[in-house]
């Protein structure tokens, strides 16, 4: 059922004339500024757990970065900022130190050192710990902490990386003292840490409500009090928004967002996502080991027809495997081509027989799986593959994946968790990573050294060169750069970020008043 | 009330088969149907890490022996540690009970208050517009799914004529549209059932007797032909709670309440097993209770299954 603009606003005047809006807002439904104090999100998940170091879901980490402050910060513009660490310096290859920043207190009022920051560090790969976040910091070889405000870092390897690394998940700072004396249950029910947000309570899925710092040190956000609710139906979520229930919802999907803007008091606002939508392949399985056939499979997509009709234009089409705004993506690339004819002549040249190539699809693993993965198909049978597609459960999907037992491509949205193309192509398609289906010494050779070397030059000229390599052999078939989507209310002043960090610190999170 | 003893024994023995079936049954489909370990892990964590998580769960045992532990545990009801919220399944689950039956009980009612008077005037005027009005939606109410008809209420009662809000848990209004979506269907099928046995009644001799000798109409359907009725109206509506916990599955989901419902699906996306084997086992339990309830109500209702 679809509600037209007009008929919303003939409801909303009837209705407000006769006095009987039940959960009305301060001001009408037209409101383009707000008196609130109290800022209201739902997402389309569950919280499961607010200790950072048990979680890489995006919903929990939305809210554990909010909650938790990091050494090192990135900010919606993908750029590093100082965070808790107020300055990062590269001693020699392998020693990288650290100035923290002073007067820094914790939600429980204990000051934060660098004993913490070793302590945080360490427990996410201890052992004794079990934490789910043990691989972040694998080149790390010991920290020390020679006075309250100074940390060294010493790397097996050089690790031009270190710094993005303390940004993401795993390297959110918690309290050594609170910690251990409370136990790693109750700080996960109670959580404390030095981040614009304190822990109030939590329902779960429910709400969370957290309240503002008003110590923070990057100053108290513009809100008193922040509830975050879980409404996983996107209909429901959209509705709680369009009735101004809520004053920002995540995952919007393209299809929702006409509602939204035809709405007189709410507006779209999205970031272009961190990361690829990819078809990864399994290179193993034959025709795909053959490198003309994923060529071939490449230039028969139509991108460009599926960000017009399945993303409503919310995304751009790729142009390798470096997703745009990270490091080393070169703007001068052209994005991936359509071009039928050429495909056909790759499959004759490189013998194929009419194989069968598989996709296997989830549905909503990633944001339009199934329509694409249709799409892709159709495209495909028109150049002549014998193309099958199957429906696979999200649970199946990851089994699969921990087995690398896929029977031909497979949807992937690989995230770059550092801004670099190491945290991406490199993490998951390098030997021995969870997407290692195919294999080419020339690029091995130039991601290993690139990962361990400190010379920007030579790690732009690696990527490069990797760039090449991956547009013949395609180990992934990028598809889509897509806009991750919010719904705001006008009155929400609030930038996105790429990688589904949601920041609501003072520099980026503002109610307009009037 | 003879043979209480042996009756609540044979009950009680009964209970519990029914329990370890259920029990075993979730947990053998829980098993095949996929491994949580890769769901928690980040997606490019190393085998030998998802390895170390898999030994540390205790999903790296046998099958048999990991169902003996279970079995053993789940007598001293003792369901294991959530995977996913990493705490006492027994406790995560407890703690979303009192929303569904909030929700569950608000919705029977209604469906209940609802449902028996429609379908004894129904009955009382047979064949009328009244009648009809009211099948014709019994019939739709039975149609409709339940996620359309929630998405339904919440765009055309919610967003459109602003009556409720549209989805959580709060205050009363929170409660109307998920209780409503959720009883529809019982209501339905309520009133549709009500309605015939009210029927089949009204055909009996003692009916057309007690007309006979003159009782007033009043009389005709509250001594002889209501009371006669409310057994097979009775079952079916506990029957209904059953498909209430159902239900309350995709209500749950759909107006985002903090139940059992929507903790099930989403323990069972996550394969969480012990979340989802104690959600079962407990709901397994409530619908056995019911339904021991309803025998026990039999006896005070009808003279003759005290014996039977």
């Amino acid at each position: 059922m679809e509600l037209t603009r007009r008929e919303l606003l003939k409801s909303a005047a009837a209705l407000t004339a006769a006095g009987t809006l039940s959960q009305a807002l301060p001001g009408s439904s037209q409101a383009q500024t707000t008196q609130k104090k109290d800022l209201v999100v739902a997402q389309g998940g569950d919280i499961s757990k607010l200790d950072p170091h048990f979680s890489t879901s995006s919903n929990d980490i939305r809210w554990s970065f909010n909650i938790f402050d990091n050494l090192t910060s990135r900010h919606p513009d993908g750029k590093l900022y100082p965070g808790l660490a107020l300055e990062s310096k590269l001693q020699s290859q392998t020693v990288w130190t650290f100035k923290l920043r002073q007067g820094v207190k914790f939600h429980n009022g204990d000051p934060f050192t660098s004993a913490d920051a070793k302590f945080s560090i360490e427990r996410t790969y201890d052992p004794n710990a079990k934490t789910m976040v043990a691989t972040v910091f694998t080149t790390i070889d010991k920290i020390e902490a020679p006075d309250p405000y100074s940390l060294i870092i010493h790397t097996k390897k050089p690790d031009p990386l270190l710094p993005a690394r303390l940004a993401f998940y795993g390297g959110q700072i918690v309290p050594k003292k609170y910690l251990e004396s409370v136990g790693n249950d109750a700080f996960n029910a109670r959580p404390v840490g030095t981040g614009p947000t304190r822990f109030v309570s939590w329902v779960k899925d429910d709400r969370l409500t957290l309240e503002a710092n008003p110590d923070y040190w990057g100053g108290k956000p513009d809100f008193d009090k922040l509830i975050v609710r879980s409404i996983p139906e996107t209909a429901p979520r959209v509705a709680a928004l369009l009735k101004g229930e809520v004053d920002v919802i995540t995952q919007l999907p393209p299809d929702q967002e006409d509602r939204v803007t035809a709405n007189a008091s709410t507006r779209v606002e999205g970031a272009l996502y961190a990361g690829l939508y990819v078809l990864a392949v399994n290179s193993k399985r034959p025709p795909l080991d053959n490198p003309l056939v994923k060529q071939a499979l490449s230039l028969a997509i139509d991108r460009e027809l599926i960000v017009k009709e399945l993303w409503k234009g919310r995304g751009v089409v790729p142009s390798g495997p470096i997703a745009k705004g990270d490091n080393f993506f070169d703007p001068k690339l052209p994005p991936l081509a359509y071009n039928p004819k050429e495909a056909r002549e790759r499959l004759k040249k490189a013998g194929y027989k009419g194989e069968e190539v598989f996709i296997e699809t989830t549905v909503a693993y990633v944001s339009q799986d199934k329509a694409m993965s249709e799409a892709i198909a159709a495209m495909w049978k028109d150049v002549g593959v014998n193309v099958k597609v199957e429906v696979i459960e999200y649970s199946v999907r990851a089994q699969k994946n921990r087995e690398k037992s896929f029977k031909g491509v497979f949807w992937s949205d690989p995230t770059s968790t550092l801004g670099d193309p190491d945290g991406m192509m490199w993490r998951l398609l390098g030997p021995g990573g969870p997407q290692d289906y195919w294999r080419e010494s020339k690029f091995d050779e130039l991601g290993a050294a690139a990962r361990f070397s400190v010379d920007e030059k030579f790690r732009a000229e690696a990527y490069a060169q990797m760039t090449k390599v991956f547009l013949e052999n395609f180990p992934w078939l990028p598809i889509i750069q897509p806009y991750e989507d919010y719904g705001l209310q006008k009155y929400v002043e609030f930038t996105p970020n790429p990688n589904q960090q949601f920041e609501i610190r003072r520099f980026n999170f503002k109610f307009r008043r009037a | 009330m003879r043979g209480l003893l042996p009756f609540l024994a044979q009950r009680l023995f009964r209970a519990l088969i029914a329990l370890w079936l259920v029990s075993t049954v979730v947990f053998v489909v829980m098993r095949l149907s996929g491994d949580p370990v890769p769901l928690l892990l980040p997606p490019d964590a190393p085998i030998s890490e998802m390895e170390r998580v898999r030994r540390e769960l205790g999903l790296d045992r046998p099958l048999p022996v990991q169902y003996a532990v279970f079995l053993r545990n789940t007598l001293k009801l003792d369901f294991g540690r959530s995977l996913h919220f990493r705490q006492p399944a027994f406790s995560v689950v407890s703690g979303y009970i009192p929303a569904t039956l909030e929700l569950g009980l608000t919705a029977f009612f209604l469906a209940a208050l609802v449902a028996v008077p429609v379908g004894l005037l129904s009955a009382m005027k047979r064949n009328t517009l009244l009648d009809h009005a009211a099948m014709g939606f019994a019939l739709m109410g039975q149609a409709a799914p339940t996620f359309f008809l929630g998405i339904l209420f919440i765009l055309l009662l919610s967003l459109k004529l602003d009556l409720f809000p549209t989805s959580g848990r709060g205050s009363w209004s929170n409660l109307v549209l998920p209780a409503l979506t959720l009883g529809a269907f019982t209501m339905a099928s309520i009133a549709r059932l009500t309605r015939s046995a009210v029927l089949e009644v009204l055909r009996a001799d003692y009916i057309r007797t007690a007309r006979a000798k003159g009782l007033g109409e009043a009389l005709v359907v509250a001594k002889h032909t209501f009371r006669n009725a409310a057994i097979p109206i009775l079952t079916i509506t506990a029957l209904q709670f059953g498909t209430l916990l159902g239900g309350a599955v995709v209500t749950e989901t759909v107006f985002s309440w903090p139940g059992i419902g929507r903790l099930a699906v989403q323990s069972i996306y996550n394969r969480d097993y012990p979340v989802v084997q104690c959600t079962v086992f407990l709901a397994a339990v409530m619908f056995i209770v019911i339904n021991f309830i309803v025998d026990l109500l039999y006896g005070f209702l009808d003279p003759r299954a005290r014996v039977g």
